[in-house]
C-alpha cells in the first residue's frame, strides 16, 4: 500500500514571478513565505512522486473538445510552453515524470467511474505548473511528477462535490493500486480569486479568499461545500477563481484534515489573491 | 459578465488557439492580420469586425471565453511579464468597461 506523505494547495498567478520585484514588501513576503513553506514541507516529506492537479487554461485542447482531466504520463515534463515564456518571465524548467504512476492513475480512476484522459506525449505547461515549480525549486528536488490537468474554466466543469469524489478515488488508487511503500505527494495548483481576461481583471475578492483559506484549513468538508460554491467562486472572479477546485481534489484524497496557511495578499497587480495551505497528513 | 452569453462555437476561439500554438502564424498576424482572419471562413462578420476594431466588449457579448479574450489582447498589445502584458490587460479592461483607461493600481 502506497501512502500520501504530503498535501498542499498553492496559487499559480504568473505575476508572482514577473512582477515580484515591483511588489510592495508585504506582498513579496507572503509569496516568499507561502512557497518557501510549501517547498520545505515537500522536501521534508520525501515523496517519491508528486501528483499535481492544475487548471489547463485552454493550453492543450480546443474549446470545442475540452476534457475535464488529462493525465500526463511522459518520461519528462518541461516548460513553460514557448508562448508563455515571456509572459511568466520565469526560467525554463524540467521535471522527471513517472509513466507507471500516470498509467496506474488513469486505469484506476477509470475503473472507479472517473472519466480521465491520458497523454503519453509532452503536454504544454503554462503558469499552472511553471509558477509552483520555480517558486518552490521543485525542479531541483529530484521528485518525479505526474501532472493532472483539470478543466476549471470551460463550462460546464466538475463542481466541488465531484472534485471531492475524484479526490476520494485518487486516494483509493494510491492505497490499493500503487506499489507498497511508494511515498506520494499531492499538490493542488490554482486560485485564489481572479478574473483573467474579464472586465474585473484587477478585482480581487479578499473576503472570498480569506473564507476559502479558512474553510480549506479546517477538517469540515460539509462547510467547505456549503460556503465555497461555484456561484460564489464566479462572484469572486469568473473563469479564474474556480481553479480552487484543484485543491478540492487534494482535500478529497486526504480526507478532513487541518491545514496551515502562511499569510495572504490581495495586491491588485498580482491580479489574483495569494495564499497557500499545507495539510497535516500521515 | 456571466456565462449566459458564452458561445464555444465562435471561430475566434480557434484563432487564439492557433496563434498560441504556431509562432509563424503569430508573426503573420502582426504583419498582415487580415490574411490570418481570412483563414477562418466560419468566422461571423460581426466577430471579425469586433477583432478588427479591438472591441472586446462586442466580442464578449458575442460569446468569447474571457480567458481566450485575454490571450487575444496579448497577441495584439504585448505579452511580456513586465510591460506588454500590463498594457494588454489595461486596454482589455478599458474596452470591456467602456472607457479609455484609468485602471487603478498599475505597477
Amino acid at each position: 500500500m502506497a501512502e500520501i506523505v504530503f498535501a498542499a494547495g498553492v496559487p499559480h498567478a504568473p505575476a508572482t514571478v514577473g512582477l515580484f520585484e515591483k511588489a510592495p514588501d508585504e506582498a513579496r513576503a507572503v509569496v516568499a513565505e507561502t512557497f518557501g513553506a510549501v517547498g520545505r514541507a515537500l522536501r521534508a516529506a520525501r515523496p517519491d512522486v508528486l501528483i499535481v492537479f492544475a487548471n489547463d487554461h485552454l493550453t492543450n485542447s480546443r474549446i470545442t473538445a475540452y476534457p475535464d482531466f488529462i493525465i500526463g504520463m511522459a518520461e519528462r515534463h518541461a516548460g513553460p510552453h514557448e508562448w508563455f515564456k515571456e509572459w511568466i518571465g520565469c526560467r525554463d524548467w524540467a521535471l522527471p515524470g513517472d509513466p507507471e504512476v500516470g498509467r496506474s492513475l488513469f486505469r484506476g480512476l477509470t475503473r472507479r467511474g472517473i472519466r480521465m484522459n491520458l497523454e503519453a506525449g509532452p503536454l504544454k505547461f503554462d503558469d499552472n505548473l511553471s509558477v509552483p515549480t520555480v517558486l518552490t525549486d521543485l525542479d531541483q528536488a529530484g521528485i518525479r511528477v505526474v501532472p493532472v490537468l483539470q478543466n476549471c474554466t470551460v463550462p460546464p466543469f466538475p463542481d466541488g462535490a465531484r472534485c471531492l469524489e475524484v479526490g476520494r478515488a485518487v486516494a483509493a488508487v494510491i492505497r490499493e493500486d500503487l506499489p507498497p511503500g511508494l511515498r506520494v505527494g499531492l499538490l493542488g495548483s490554482g486560485g485564489l480569486s481572479h478574473e483573467p481576461g474579464g472586465a474585473r481583471y484587477y478585482k480581487i475578492d479578499e473576503e472570498f479568499d480569506r473564507l476559502f483559506l479558512e474553510r480549506a484549513s479546517q477538517p469540515d468538508h460539509a462547510a467547505l461545500l456549503r460556503d465555497i460554491t461555484i456561484p460564489r467562486m464566479e462572484e469572486a472572479g469568473i473563469g479564474g477563481t474556480a481553479e480552487v477546485l484543484s485543491w478540492f481534489i487534494v482535500l478529497g484524497a486526504i480526507g478532513e484534515r487541518r491545514g496551515e496557511s502562511f499569510g495572504y495578499t490581495g495586491w491588485p497587480s498580482f491580479r489574483c489573491g495569494i495564499g497557500g495551505v499545507v495539510w497535516e497528513v500521515g | 459578465m456571466a456565462w449566459d452569453r458564452y458561445d464555444p462555437s465562435l471561430a475566434a476561439h480557434d484563432l487564439v488557439q492557433d496563434l498560441k500554438w504556431d509562432p509563424a502564424l503569430r508573426a503573420q498576424f502582426k504583419q498582415n492580420e487580415a490574411s490570418v482572419l481570412d483563414r477562418y471562413p466560419h468566422m461571423r462578420p460581426e466577430e471579425r469586425q469586433a477583432i478588427e476594431r479591438r472591441d472586446f466588449r462586442a466580442l464578449y457579448d458575442l460569446g468569447m471565453h474571457p480567458y481566450l479574450g485575454g490571450q487575444l489582447s496579448r497577441f495584439i498589445w504585448g505579452n511580456d511579464a513586465g510591460r506588454g502584458a500590463i498594457e494588454a490587460s489595461n486596454r482589455l479592461v478599458a474596452s470591456l468597461q467602456g472607457h479609455a483607461g484609468g485602471i487603478p493600481d498599475k505597477p
